[in-house]
């Protein structure tokens, strides 16, 4: 039986095949010269900006303008939440496969300085002028003479209050924790909370435990010996003051999140979120009723002082870049660095999510053309703010409870581990007595040092 | 002869190779792991041999682990049964709308857990939960923290259940599907009313796969790592309802002791397969699997 002959305007088998291959051919052989001959190199930059708006500005400003330097070069861009980041980079350490440059969190920083994994950055901190970082984050990455990172930018943590509110009851700004304490008793009304603190253990089990040490004369640890100081005096007033302060929250607060508390801020169930940045401002202009949404209605408050400390700590919030010895273009990096700076294309960055990402250099803090964004100009005063605590060393970075402990090699794992988180807890919703919640939290910390082999102490 | 032995080896040797590269080995290595205190990502290590069990043996937090983790899987399998059962035993019947209530009540259990965990944290949440809403229209004068430590293990354990009885429903409904008519019609002719054939026919019938069940749904549970992260994880609340298999992965991850999560993963092993063990002992019937 003979098969009927295909109709002129079907297609061959061996015709497609041959249009295919060709297609394929052509698609292969007529892109960019790149692809065939030259290899395509991709510098891979991660960092812990996720705005979209942050993300488009360092594709077209840095990115763009690098690649058009270094055209053998693709440069892959990855924004990580916060959390994530510290994760992602140990295991991609761990594979031998790190991003050329990254952000790290401070806290990190030391724990890999020591293991001989950052390459340092001199040469750069020079080029970029020195003199001209401001001092509250120059020198946190400086080992043994040399620096192994630079921030990125600034961005103050704090109180955001309803100031309105606090101004209506003839309060001013608390400087101790005792007036914090008044404060929060003359702020709950029925139906609305003085405070919530944000449920996330990183914030309240490390960030803000270190807050309140430094903001009591307390430090995680003994500088020489590295023993942990958790049942120390300045942690027990602490917890004292924290225990008081819980009535003033809702009980459920240890279960909810930082967006939590700024939705609740702006949409006043809440008279302060105890964790607030700039980036607040971006919840108040979308959900607070439209007449309020000023700095008459809402403003930044520094952190109070403990009875046995000199000045309230808030926390910095600014990771660094930092270079990995196993990066494959560390030359390309520094490069990708120095253009990141420039001032156009720094000042288009930072005013991407505007007084949040504050710029490190002292001269552009307070240049017209950077304060002439019009979010800086609406929301000065939180800008000022930021100004006052720089200027007076409100601030530390964040997890650092003193400016030394940029040296300590395992705040990472001490934050991990939930020790002071359980603590925090147990004594702020569980009711414990905070001397022996302390003590216990003492005993689980020097086991976790010991076991990490750094007790020095005997 | 020898030669159809090589021929079946060699057919064989596939799933072998499989076995042994993704069931043995993983679980030879972690073993092996468990003698080192051995730093999470960083290539440092030591020899430690059973330090991290003799640890573990008197470490508070291990035993509230696994005391919470007990609590949950004990709680969650025995609500999934009740909820679970009777959800299958209504769906044998015939009834308008059966077919559509038979696919309606797989939803839960096709939907990813963290939506799952997202949805019943939003009804939850004591700021603008749903539940809450309707808890306090109908006179409650207080919002309820569900999300905070006094009932947080029991917000987990809800949103469990309504996430797992699925399983329960579909694999009993498969079973009821397979009993004889006959059986029933002998009994009701004999007088038995609803409850006895329930009791004489339903459930010695049923009895092998209620047997599995339980086995599967009690190891799955304990060893349930993603909802109860999902629910608490990240959060100061997490602390009651670590549960084993949190506290392990906090140990690798977040301690950064890798060694010492491995021990953990170690003992969780030996206490399901000892908890197995007696199981069968005591259950396990020939009559029931014949």
């Amino acid at each position: 039986m003979k098969h009927a002959p295909a109709p002129s305007s079907r297609v061959s088998r061996r015709r497609f095949l041959a249009g295919t291959g060709a297609a394929i051919g052509a698609a292969a052989f007529g892109r960019a010269p790149a692809a065939i001959g030259q290899q395509v190199r991709e510098l891979q930059v991660w960092h812990t900006e996720v705005e979209p708006q942050t993300v488009k500005i360092i594709q077209d400003t840095t990115i763009a303008e690098f690649e058009r330097k270094f055209p053998g070069f693709k440069v892959k861009q990855q924004a990580l939440g916060w959390g994530d980041l510290n994760t992602k980079l140990l295991a991609s350490l761990s594979a031998g496969n790190p991003p050329d440059l990254t952000h790290l969190n401070p806290f990190m920083t030391a724990s890999l300085y020591t293991k001989g994994l950052l390459r340092p950055m001199d040469e750069l901190i020079r080029a970029l002028g020195e003199n001209d970082i401001h001092e509250a984050t120059r020198k946190l990455q400086y080992f043994d003479g040399k620096y192994y990172g630079v921030t990125h930018a600034m961005g103050a943590t704090y109180f955001c209050e309803r100031r309105d509110l606090r101004e209506k009851k003839g309060l001013k700004t608390p400087e101790t924790y005792d007036d914090m304490l008044k404060l929060a008793a003359a702020l709950t009304e029925e139906g609305r909370y003085a405070f919530q603190m944000p449920g996330e253990k990183l914030y309240m089990g490390f960030v803000h435990p270190a807050e309140w040490m430094a903001s009591n004369g307390g430090s995680w640890v003994d500088l020489k010996t590295w023993r942990p100081q958790l049942n120390s005096k300045s942690m027990l007033e602490t917890l004292d003051y924290l225990q008081k302060l819980n009535k003033f929250q809702s009980q459920g607060w240890s279960g909810q999140k930082y967006l939590d508390t700024q939705a609740a801020l702006a949409t006043g169930k809440i008279s302060m979120s105890y964790l607030s940045g700039a980036r607040a401002i971006g919840y108040i202009e979308k959900y607070a009723p439209e007449n309020m949404r000023d700095p008459e209605h809402f403003m930044p408050m520094l952190r109070p002082r403990g009875p046995s400390g000199k000045v309230g700590i808030s926390a910095l919030d600014g990771e660094n870049w930092a270079v990995f010895s196993q990066s494959k273009y560390p030359t390309e990096s520094f490069e990708f660095l120095r253009i990141f700076y420039k001032k156009e294309n720094y000042m288009q960055y930072c005013h991407s999510v505007p007084i949040h990402l504050s710029p490190i250099f002292k001269s552009m803090l307070g240049d017209p053309a950077y304060l002439a964004n019009e979010r800086i100009k609406k929301w000065k005063a939180w800008h000022d703010v930021m100004m006052t605590g720089l200027s007076k060393g409100s601030f530390l970075p964040l997890g650092f409870s003193r400016p030394e402990d940029n040296l300590l090699p395992f705040l990472a794992e001490l934050d991990g581990s939930s020790i002071v988180a359980d603590m925090v807890v147990e004594v702020m919703v569980g009711g414990k007595n905070p001397k022996a919640e302390a003590d216990r939290a003492q005993k689980r910390s020097e086991e976790l040092l010991t076991q990490l082999g750094h007790k020095r102490w005997s | 002869m020898r030669k159809s032995a090589l021929v079946g080896w060699l057919l064989l040797a596939p799933s072998l190779v499989l076995l042994g590269g993704l069931v043995v080995f993983p679980v030879l290595y972690n073993i092996w792991l468990s003698l080192f205190d051995k730093h999470a990502f960083m290539p440092v290590q030591a020899f430690v041999g059973l330090k991290h069990y003799r640890y573990f043996a008197s470490d508070p937090e291990f035993w509230t682990s696994f005391y919470y983790g007990s609590v949950y899987a004990g709680v969650t399998m025995v609500l999934q049964l009740g909820v679970g059962v009777p959800a299958a035993l209504l769906l044998n019947e015939g009834f308008r709308g059966r077919n559509l209530l038979r696919g309606v009540v797989l939803f839960p259990y096709m939907i990813p857990t963290i939506v799952a965990v997202i949805l019943w944290k939003w009804l939850l949440n004591d700021s603008y939960g749903l539940v809450n809403h309707l808890l306090m229209n109908a006179g409650l004068a207080r919002p309820v923290a569900w999300l905070g430590p006094d009932y947080i293990m029991a917000s987990l354990i809800v949103t469990s259940v309504w996430q797992f009885f699925p399983f329960v429903v579909v694999t009993y409904l498969a079973r009821l599907q397979t009993i004889p008519p006959e059986l029933y019609e002998a009994a009701t002719v004999d007088g038995a009313s609803a409850w006895r054939r329930f009791l004489h026919v339903t459930l010695p019938q049923t009895a092998s796969v209620l047997f599995v069940i339980v086995l599967l749904r009690s190891i799955w549970m304990f060893t349930k790592f993603d909802t109860v992260w999902l629910m608490a994880g990240d959060g100061g609340v997490s602390r009651y309802i670590r549960t084993l298999p949190v506290y392990a992965y906090a140990r690798s991850f977040t301690y950064l002791q890798a060694g010492m999560g491995a021990a953990l993963a170690v003992i969780m092993f030996v206490m399901l397969l000892a908890a197995t063990a007696v199981y069968f002992r005591l259950f396990r019937s020939d009559e029931v699997f014949s």
